[in-house]
């Protein structure tokens, strides 16, 4: 009796299992790709990089230079907008940090674990384009701030196995060129596939 | 619970439904949406980097040395110390206590704001109402005419300061101040200037074949440290030309062990000794005099004589007639020749000039005392922790009116003051210092101000301002404007000079000249005291005079010969140890005519059996969390006397020693003093490497040789021989192992090599690690463990105690010969200082017992340990032979817990290249895997390979001793490639087939320089 008897139970852990399992698929596992947090100022890249054609570097200056990327001081924005829009409810925000000599406290959305340790100019210096991590973030409020925007978010996964994926099969040249929006020339094609070391003590110290 | 009955379901079976669903639902747990900030500049400085280091060159101001440093800058913030190559003193090297200065700087009870004195207790208040008060009360003074009575007190410090501080007090009518050094000594210096016309001549340790050290203390803080430690080890290094020592003195001191010979005088007997050596006294009374074996006098005296100018004769000594000894010390090289051959007057350190004597410092107590003071100053010296309780301080500091500090950290002089104008940190101000004679070295802030204090110049030029009759005298915006006015070529040609860290020339401003004020209650001669015992007080090595107290890296650190922290102790042999019954940690109480103190014991075969030794520095009891509660002052047995030079007489006093029935655990991080044949400090004899021997004997008495020889370990690719396994199956994929990996990762072999020749033990490896690693403290009180639930442990120490102490390197001493000291005492053994930290085995005992791979073995011959991965399971601890594994026992790393190491804002302090690591979590060195990362980063970025000796380890760059080395073995450009297969390199427990990627260079011993039986 107690045989068949102890197997009754086995549905109700299988429906704590499936739920469990629904509820890691739903929040991404261990994840936060897609995590997106409202930022003090509805910064907006688009206008910067397709419109005024800026690159990546003129803010974050030390991504070519520095493990960590940089970002642009107050007074870069403002060495623009004191005349660029200078009118808009954004800039005004702006504006009235740096006339506080305050900086603009960005609430982070890109970020690996304290025990990794990810050195931005390795991978920019090797042609890795910043959307390859980034996702589409020269289309990021392409209508502004105040028509449908959505502030940046966390395009990837940033999970191990995402970052390992590239070290040991290799970045595809062509394939970051066309996140990055870059038309694909043969001189792209012709680029071989980079692969990176995959060893732990490369990013884990 | 019965199975039988309910759902029937077996625990078994129950946990095997709960492993699935936990699986599940473990994943689930793992996601983190905690969102942190990402704060730009308001405005980027220039030629800054973020994440990239600037290093900004200044001058070290935590001893009298006055070191060029440099100081690692991230994002704003000093985050380590180095030493600055280009600096003519230091040389890039620097000492424990220099790297803790960053541990001065962020120190969490610095003062943060000045402070009054209202209802009793120190206030909080503001510059502006801080300034009024001080205005006023000036005012008042100078109105009474009463302005000449002043006294300003202020730690020794050399440079443009001392002279820019007599100009206004002359200006407020008042007398020059008194510049005071407790650890300075004063009698050699006297001695010195009256033989050579120079404080402290420069020692040429290379150019002596044999050096006689009177109690003097040259590796332990005596004169300038890290200059004499580097030439002392360059020195050493010569081998076969090395200079031998005879160290002299009633406790065999860190100089002492690292003697080839230790004659143990009773102290206060040098002199007798020194008569008996130089011709003026008879060989029987110093025998006498000192209890030293007729005979051993003898062959020192024939020893002496054979040297000829290659004697180097020293004295350090700190009793009633130091300065008459140290007079007649030098005489002895005079007569030798060898004044201008191994100490040279023409040269050296410069860093005691305008020193005030004790004895000038005690007669300012005595006006004090006498009402006769009308306002007192005091700027970081701390006279009532540091002057003797006989002394009388705190009583006669009360008669004085109105009591004004100048200090950045509270202490118990600044807790008698009515106002306090907390200075900036030296890191945070501008200046200059003389280290070595005719240089200036410069001194520049690294940040602004962590905490609401202003540069002490700053505040007296601010005072100025508020003074009409002085506001003309001083028109300068600052201290800073000021400096630059005077300086010759201006900013423009400090800013120049920076880079070269000194320059020639002389303080911008002298400081009036000091009189000497001995004279009057000189102290007691050593043989009109009583009591059994001699009482020997000397400064810490890493404490110092007290002043270190306040710093977690320097608490944490073992003491370089007793190997213990947190605490105090009384040293005593242990003939005596077995004769009073003692058992270890036993209290004992040393009483002298000035007072008493009460300390666990320590035996230590290094003192006579007639003596006790105490160390200065502990027993504050108002100098920040750190020093709260730990150990005694030794200052407290210190008669209130002074020699001929007017200097504070240490060594001076006979005391009894009672026995108290109370019992504590040392705080020690030796497991055994004694190798008991493991051969882990190896030496071989000057005669045996000389006689061409292969490495000599090997020490190790432990059976199994090494099946191969060390080599391999170091040549061949890991896959060869760690990840054996895999280098004959060529149908795996040996993946970064394979030696034609495009990373080319396998071809490197990083290792080290550490001569034991040249290592004295100081210690500064230790606490460069801290800082470079980000390794936390565990000592102090406040991170005790709960014992109960309703009780705390609240002994300083107590997790070290339990053998909790994270140091990734550990400088491990021991002691060889003399075994039967319990019973007879014997003065004849040798010391073996090892640094011992992660060997990197290419067959590491540690990688296969993870059961997480968190530990392996990476393709450029680290051992890695993957923070991320390790769960805690400690097997890879309890396998290491070398016991270099540490585990996270606490969370210290978060600020939440009461166990927290870095409380704010010391957290400033940590390298950001670096994991803090979590709770449960093991750790252990990692050959500084960031400072390689970093290089190849650099290499890459400049389309170059790794250089030669291009960067190095955080040990190895602190090392005074240059003792450590480290690079690519496996590429013969660098200079450890050599170094490792030099005729003195072995394994620690080669035995055990680890293949260690340490190497160590067997310490050179050599035969007793005045050994009786040789004649």
């Amino acid at each position: 009796m107690t045989v068949k008897k102890k197997w009754t139970v086995i549905p109700g852990f299988l429906a704590l299992a499936a739920a469990a399992t629904l509820l890691s698929a739903y929040s991404g596992a261990s994840t936060s790709q897609g995590l997106r947090v409202e930022q003090p100022v509805k910064f907006v890249h688009a206008p910067h990089v397709a419109k005024a054609g800026m690159n990546c570097l003129y803010c974050h200056s030390a991504a070519n230079k520095s493990p960590d990327p940089g970002n642009a001081s107050v007074q870069t924005c403002m060495g623009c907008h004191l005349i660029v829009k200078a009118g808009s409810a954004e800039i005004k925000k702006v504006a009235a940090y740096y006339n506080k000599g305050q900086p603009i406290p960005w609430n982070r959305v890109h970020k690996v674990p304290e025990y990794v340790h990810f050195p931005h100019f390795r991978h920019v210096n090797a042609g890795v384009t910043c959307q390859t991590c980034h996702g589409e973030i020269q289309k990021q409020g392409a209508q502004g701030p105040d028509t449908n925007y959505v502030p940046v978010q966390q395009a990837v996964s940033l999970n191990m196995g995402w970052c390992v994926n590239c070290h040991v099969n290799g970045y595809k040249p062509v394939e970051g060129a066309k996140a990055a929006g870059i038309p694909v020339t043969p001189a792209i094609e012709a680029m071989p596939i980079k692969k990176a070391r995959y060893d732990c003590a490369v990013c884990h110290y | 619970m019965s199975t039988e009955t309910g759902t029937g379901v077996k625990r078994r079976d129950f946990l095997k439904i709960l492993g699935a669903t936990g699986a599940t639902t473990a994943v689930v747990g793992c996601s983190s949406e905690k969102v942190g900030k990402l704060i730009p500049y308001v405005s980027s400085p220039d030629n800054t980097v973020p994440g990239v280091s600037q290093y900004y060159a200044t001058t070290c101001r935590e001893c009298a040395s006055s070191c060029g440093v440099l100081a690692e800058v991230r994002d704003g913030r000093p985050i380590k110390l180095e030493g600055n190559p280009e600096h003519p003193v230091s040389r890039g090297a620097i000492c424990a206590t220099g790297l803790s200065a960053v541990q001065g700087l962020y120190n969490p009870d610095r003062f943060r704001s000045p402070m009054v004195r209202e209802g009793g207790a120190l206030k909080a208040t503001t510059w502006a109402k801080a300034y009024e008060l001080l205005a006023q009360k000036l005012g008042e003074v100078k109105s009474k005419g009463t302005a000449s009575r002043a006294v300003f007190i202020n730690q020794h410090e050399t440079g443009t300061f001392p002279g820019f501080l007599d100009q206004w007090l002359a200006a407020n009518g008042m007398p020059a101040h008194l510049s005071v050094d407790p650890a300075a000594p004063a009698a050699t210096i006297a001695a010195n200037q009256k033989a050579y016309g120079a404080a402290w001549p420069a020692l040429d340790f290379s150019a002596a074949k044999l050096i006689v050290s009177f109690g003097a203390d040259f590796l332990d803080g005596w004169g300038h440290p890290v200059a004499q430690q580097l030439d002392w080890a360059d020195a050493r290094a010569q081998l076969d030309k090395a200079p031998q020592l005879v160290y002299i003195g009633a406790r065999r001191s860190l100089t002492g062990l690292n003697a080839d010979q230790w004659i143990a005088a009773k102290p206060g007997s040098e002199m007798a000794l020194c008569a008996a050596l130089s011709g003026q006294g008879t060989v029987a009374a110093a025998a006498e005099a000192s209890g030293v074996a007729a005979a051993t006098i003898e062959a020192l005296a024939a020893a002496v004589k054979k040297a000829g100018n290659g004697l180097m004769a020293i004295c350090g000594v700190t009793t009633a007639d130091a300065v008459e000894c140290g007079a007649m010390v030098a005489e002895m090289n005079k007569k030798a020749g060898s004044v201008g051959v191994t100490i040279k007057p023409a040269s050296g350190h410069a860093g005691y000039a305008g020193l005030s004597s004790y004895a000038e410092l005690a007669q300012a107590v005595q006006r004090m005392g006498n009402g006769d003071v009308s306002v007192a100053f005091v700027r970081h010296a701390n006279p009532a922790y540091t002057m003797p309780k006989s002394a009388g301080f705190a009583a006669a500091f009360a008669k004085v009116p109105f009591k004004v500090s100048f200090s950045s950290m509270p202490d118990e002089t600044t807790a008698l003051c009515d106002l306090v104008l907390p200075d900036n940190h030296w890191l945070e101000s501008w200046g200059d210092a003389v280290s070595a004679a005719g240089q200036i070295s410069l001194q520049q802030p690294t940040l602004e101000p962590v905490f609401d204090t202003k540069a002490t110049a700053d505040v007296l030029i601010e005072l100025a301002k508020k003074d009409q009759a002085m506001a003309a005298k001083y028109p300068a915006a600052d201290f800073r404007a000021w400096y630059m006015s005077k300086f010759p070529g201006g900013a423009t040609a400090f800013t120049t000079a920076l880079t070269k860290a000194t320059v020639a020339g002389a303080p911008l401003v002298a400081a009036s000249s000091k009189g000497s004020a001995a004279g009057a209650s000189p102290a007691p001669a050593m043989a009109s005291t009583t009591g059994d015992f001699f009482v020997v007080v000397y400064p810490s090595p890493t404490l110092r005079d007290g002043r270190g107290a306040n710093k977690p890296w320097l608490q944490e650190l073992p003491d370089p010969v007793t190997k213990l922290a947190w605490q105090s102790w009384v040293e005593i042999h242990p003939q005596t140890f077995k004769k009073l019954g003692l058992t270890e940690g036993q209290h004992l109480t040393v009483q002298t005519a000035a007072g008493k103190i009460t300390a666990p014991a320590y035996r230590y075969m290094g003192v006579r059996p007639d003596t006790v030794a105490i160390a200065l520095g502990q027993g504050h009891t108002a100098y920040g969390r750190f020093a709260q509660n730990v150990g005694v002052n030794a200052f407290d047995l210190v008669p209130h006397g002074w020699d001929a030079a007017g200097g504070l007489t240490l060594t001076a006093s006979k005391g009894t020693v009672t026995v108290s029935k109370d019992v504590s655990q040392l705080v020690t991080t030796e497991g055994s003093a004694r190798q008991h044949g493991r051969g882990i400090g190896q030496a071989m004899t000057l005669a045996a490497l000389m006689g061409g021997e292969e490495g000599g004997e090997h020490e190790h008495n432990i059976p199994g040789l090494p099946s191969q020889e060390f080599q391999p370990g170091l040549k061949s690719p890991v896959a060869a021989d760690a990840q054996g396994e895999f280098a004959d199956s060529k149908a795996k994929d040996l993946g970064m192992y394979n030696p034609e990996h495009s990373s080319g990762m396998e071809h490197r072999r990083w290792a080290m090599t550490i001569d034991l020749a040249r290592c004295t033990g100081c210690s500064a490896c230790v606490t460069a690690c801290y800082s470079e690693n980000n390794i936390p403290t565990v000592g102090a009180s406040y991170q005790g463990r709960a014992l109960s639930p309703s009780t705390w442990d609240e002994r300083p120490g107590a997790n070290i105690i339990k053998g909790r102490e994270m140091a990734w390197i550990r400088l491990e001493r021991y002691y060889e010969g003399n075994e039967n000291t319990e019973n007879e005492f014997s003065a004849d053994f040798d010391t073996r200082f090892v640094p011992m930290m992660c060997q990197h085995c290419g067959n590491a005992p540690c990688e296969p017992v993870c059961p997480v791979y968190a530990t392996y073995h990476s393709p450029d011959g680290l051992n890695v340990q993957v923070y991320n991965r390790c769960v805690g399971t400690r097997y890879c601890s309890n396998n290491c032979p070398y016991k270099v594994r540490y585990f996270n026992w606490f969370g210290y790393g978060e600020p939440e817990r009461k166990q927290y190491a870095w409380p704010e804002p010391m957290h400033w302090s940590l390298n950001p290249d670096v994991t803090v690591r979590g709770k449960g979590v093991m750790e252990k060195c990692t050959f500084c895997v960031q400072r390689i990362r970093e290089a190849e980063h650099r290499a890459k970025a400049e389309g170059r390979s790794v250089k030669a000796d291009e960067f190095t380890t955080a040990c190895a760059q602190a090392c005074p001793s240059r003792a450590i080395v480290f690079g690519d073995a496996a590429d013969a450009s660098w200079s450890v490639s050599k170094l490792a297969y030099d005729r003195r390199a072995y394994h620690v427990f080669e035995e055990l087939n680890t293949y260690t990627a340490v190497v160590y260079l067997k310490k050179v011993s050599y035969p007793a320089p005045a050994s009786p039986a040789k004649g």
